[in-house]
């Protein structure tokens, strides 16, 4: 019976503690197991009231209310539900095996599967009133077949960071990550993707996504001459940040903009170089996938994430580069200088993520899975 | 009996990995009132505005509701799935017990993104809503294993007559189960919840796919591992979770002591 | 007759679970491991080629082969180093040893990524150990210890295993009867002879069930290497995560997890017959 006594104390301790935390957050009741459109008593009667509910599958930090507060001021009586998906290919995969959402926010190497598989409207962007001030280069992007898929929202560089006070030499090209000087100091991107770019840009092929079967080849070894000067594999920004901060990391590949902007505000010694074969890009934004019967209402909060005020908490925030040229008077001019967003003599170097073929995507997988476990 | 002993080798080993566990904790804990964004040394002056920020973020105070709520729910329904399949496998020698004991074993080596796609397709055929209630059906699916083997490495060895001899008594088969076999295995049962709760509480493979709109603290984590800048807020939370669960489990050991007379040494 | 009906009743509830939310996915998967693709024509396509394309991957096999024996490596410390831990608890920390054991479990609840950072705190270059080595002169330059290397992995894994193995361990050693032990004291036995007749057989089960907490997932563990493994840590489950989210490619995903579940069943099949597990576990 002490037994008894003493684990039935530990259970009920657990469960305690479990109500204490619980007590402390909103929303701990337990979930119901179907979801009731929730339609609370609307304190002013907008001229036409609507009610429902819209489901976003979008990264975590951008459901905060700030990035979507004219939708919320129009249709205060819709509930906004949130997915957080952690890449893009999450997205694609939830998509996929069937997870219904109203608008999914993946980034561009993904755009052009995802309209290829029928798997998105396109917009209306006349419905749109921010969309004049889309920056065209960026739209021009979210367009196919003719018809405009995705509403571009956030973009950055990727190239290399360098801890200055660390090296002797600061790179000037993709070509310099091979010197021997940062032995044991790099840090990779985690992507078959990111890795093939590099390889393609340091061996002086002009089109990365245009390449023979011995370029591959040439690629392949080059990066196996790559791995005696890595250090490790990155797959996030924080945890980059997190290696490049603490001095583990000299040089870190496929950096974005982002880390600079954050590591300088940590007073970190670092530089943001754009290589002479022009620096990586990303950009990734909105679209409404064909599943979804909130059509109206998708594009409404497009319209609200396109915002200036939502734009430029973007770029102060988080360092992120935005589609809305409006918007970039409203930020910091020190963030737009750092991050480059006006400088076209880089921008129009940069060279973006473009859609891969199925099997390019399978075959640089493969390739970069053989590099990263050669050591 | 004494409480107050000499420290021998085994206090002294049981301390020495009591430190290495929580050595990351105290640090975290540290950490959580840095001035500064990035986990790095030197400290940069005391500050409190990531407890602020923690506070104001309703998404992730809800993910870590959510994540409770599974994780008790869960490791419940596996400990008794877990005890009534160990059961059966320990003490009845019939057909069916070996393909049992296999599939119930299998969750263990299934890689998780295979299990949470897989049941997202599942259940999107079906019809099942994706919901923290979705994730917390997987969690039982991979805690069972855990429970199970715990349970029958409590159970084997024991007399097999043990109910007989309860029944002998008067008692039913059932009742003989539930008054002398389940307070017999309770350190077991207590161990297979524990273990449970943690497999479900860190879990991020199968929630990502299953939750739908209900993040559980993993989902919303390692969504959020983008900006750096929220990631004290993160530790904020660990520190304060660490704190009320010590708290309870300090406060909880203290009842017990004052409440109880001297027990006899077994 | 009436031992069927009991053992109905108490296996049917778990059996039809387990197939309704384990089997039935996983025959989901199965099946995709003979499809061309995930959409379209190739979705509906009957193939053998991923099975050839896997036969014919020699990093493939020489990955699985590390991870099995990294993994092998890891359950040995980790069952090696928990063993004492639960003996004390059982047998030494007298009224206090539930929550001795609970104290060694909520380490475990905050979150292992968070857990990770904190570590790489501690033995990065500017981390605590590096101060401490440069102030005291034992080193001149600093850089990271330990971490970044397969060796990491190890170790990582060993230190997030050990609380999980001490429990089945620990609750095997519970129900051994101490008057045994007495028993055996009273006829002479030293205390390791004890240990040797009564004590170890005995918790056998538990030692065995704890091994395999640490084996099984570790074959399959994709964020430790990733994180702390640096550019040689990559192991197994890595690949098959690449597979699934990266190549898009599901169909050899799965194929890539088969091998990995024929692999696992191998081992408890070898490791069973020499243990003789399946007397000790009843399996």
């Amino acid at each position: 019976m002490r037994i008894t006594k003493k684990s039935s104390i530990a259970l009920s301790l657990l469960i305690a503690c479990a109500l204490l935390l619980g007590a402390c957050s909103p929303g701990a009741t337990p979930p119901p197991a179907t979801e009731v459109p929730t339609t609370a008593p609307a304190t002013e009667a907008p001229p036409a009231k609507v009610t429902g509910s819209l489901t976003l599958l979008d990264w975590s930090g951008y459901e905060l209310p700030e990035f979507w507060s004219d939708f919320a001021a129009k249709y205060p009586d819709v509930k906004v539900d949130f997915s957080f998906m952690s890449e893009s290919a999450d997205s694609y995969a939830k998509m996929k095996s069937g997870f219904a959402a109203d608008l999914v926010h993946p980034c561009s190497n993904f755009w052009k599967i995802m309209v290829d598989e029928n798997m998105l409207q396109p917009l209306d962007t006349s419905k749109l009133s921010n969309w004049k001030d889309i920056n065209p280069a960026l739209a021009k992007q979210g367009e196919f077949n003719g018809k405009q898929y995705w509403a571009p929202w956030d973009w950055g560089f990727e190239s290399i960071l360098v801890r200055k006070d660390l090296v002797t030499t600061v790179p000037t090209s993709w070509a310099d990550l091979w010197n021997p000087e940062y032995k044991g100091h790099i840090a990779l991107y985690d992507s078959g993707e990111t890795a093939h770019i590099i390889g393609a840009l340091a061996l002086g092929f002009p089109d990365p996504w245009n390449t023979t079967p011995e370029q591959d080849e040439q690629i392949k070894q080059k990066l196996l001459e790559l791995m005696p000067n890595v250090l490790t594999i990155w797959s996030s920004q924080t945890e980059l940040d997190q290696l490049i901060a603490s001095g583990d990391v000299w040089v870190a590949a496929s950096a974005w903009n982002a880390s600079y902007v954050g590591l300088l505000n940590q007073k970190v010694d670092v530089v943001y170089i754009d290589p002479k074969e022009g620096r990586g890009g990303y950009l990734c934004g909105f679209a409404i996938p064909a599943t979804s019967k909130n059509y109206d209402l998708a594009l409404a909060m497009i319209d609200a994430y396109l915002a200036q005020s939502s734009q430029a908490k973007l770029a102060n925030d988080y360092g992120y580069g935005i589609s809305n040229t409006a918007a970039i008077p409203l930020v910091n001019p020190d963030t737009v200088k750092l991050l480059s967003l006006e400088d076209q003599n880089i921008i129009s170097r940069t060279v973006f993520y473009k859609y891969l073929t199925p099997e390019q995507r399978d075959s640089w997988t493969n390739t970069w899975s053989e590099v990263k476990t050669s050591k | 009996m004494s409480r107050f002993k000499l420290p021998s080798f085994g206090s002294v080993y049981y301390l020495a990995i009591c430190a290495v566990l929580y050595l990351p904790i105290l640090l975290l804990i540290i950490f959580s009132f840095n001035d500064a964004t990035a986990l790095v040394f030197p400290l940069k002056g005391f500050t409190l505005k990531w407890y602020g920020q923690l506070f104001e973020n309703s998404e992730l105070l809800k993910a870590v509701g959510n994540s409770l709520v599974i994780g008790l729910g869960s490791s419940l329904v596996a400990t008794i799935f877990g005890t009534m399949g160990a059961i059966a496998i320990v003490r009845f020698k019939l057909p069916g017990r070996g393909l049992f004991l296999s599939v119930a074993a299998l969750p263990l080596v299934i890689p998780y993104v295979i299990l949470g796609v897989s049941l997202l397709i599942l259940f999107n055929e079906v019809g099942v809503p994706l919901s923290s209630f979705a994730a917390g059906m997987a969690h039982v699916v991979i805690s069972i294993p855990y429970a199970m083997l715990i349970v029958s490495s409590r159970l084997v060895g024991f007399p097999d007559n043990l109910e007989e001899a309860a029944m002998d008594l008067g008692a039913s088969y059932w009742g003989a189960l539930l008054r002398v076999t389940i307070p017999i295995c309770s350190p077991a049962l207590l161990a297979a919840f524990l273990l449970c709760f943690t497999m479900s509480f860190d879990e991020f493979s199968i929630s990502s796919f299953l939750v739908g709109t209900d993040a559980t603290l993993p989902v919303y984590l390692y969504s959020q591992l983008r900006f750096p800048t929220r990631l004290p807020m993160v530790v904020a939370l660990a520190a304060i979770l660490m704190t009320i669960t010590m708290a309870v489990m300090l406060l909880s050991e203290w009842l017990r002591r004052v409440g109880q007379t001297p027990t006899p040494k077994a | 007759m009436e031992n069927r009906g009991r053992f109905a009743s108490l296996i049917g509830p778990p059996a039809l679970y387990l197939f309704l939310i384990f089997l039935l996915p996983m025959g989901l998967m199965f099946a995709y491991s003979f499809r061309a693709g995930i959409s379209g024509a190739a979705h509906d396509t009957f193939t053998l080629a991923n099975y050839q394309s896997f036969l014919a991957n020699s990093n493939f096999h020489r990955l699985l082969w590390r991870s099995a024996t990294i993994a092998f490596t890891i359950a040995l410390i980790s069952t090696l180093l928990a063993y004492p831990l639960a003996y004390y608890l059982v047998f030494q920390a007298g009224a206090n040893k539930m929550t001795l054991m609970t104290l060694l479990i909520i380490p475990t609840w905050t979150s292992y990524l968070l857990r990770i950072f904190s570590w790489k705190l501690i033995l990065g270059s500017s981390g605590v150990l590096n101060s401490l080595l440069l102030a005291t002169g034992i080193i001149e330059t600093a850089s990271p210890i330990l971490i970044y290397s397969r060796g990491a992995v190890i170790v990582t894994l060993v230190y997030v295993w050990v609380p999980f193995v001490a429990l089945p361990i620990f609750a095997a050693l519970e129900r051994i009867d101490k008057n045994l032990l007495e028993a055996a004291a009273d006829l002479g036995c030293q205390p390791w002879e004890a240990f040797l007749h009564v004590t170890l057989p005995l918790s056998l089960p538990g030692v065995l069930a704890g091994f395999f907490f640490a084996l099984i997932p570790t074959l399959g563990e994709f964020v430790t290497p990733l994180l702390v493994g640096g550019a040689s840590g990559s192991m197994y489950g890595n690949l098959i995560q690449d597979q699934f989210m990266r190549a898009l490619n599901w169909p050899m995903g799965s194929v890539m997890s088969l091998a990995m579940l024929v692999i696992v069943l191998l081992l408890v099949f070898i490791l069973s017959r020499l243990g003789n597990l399946s007397e000790l576990a009843g399996f």
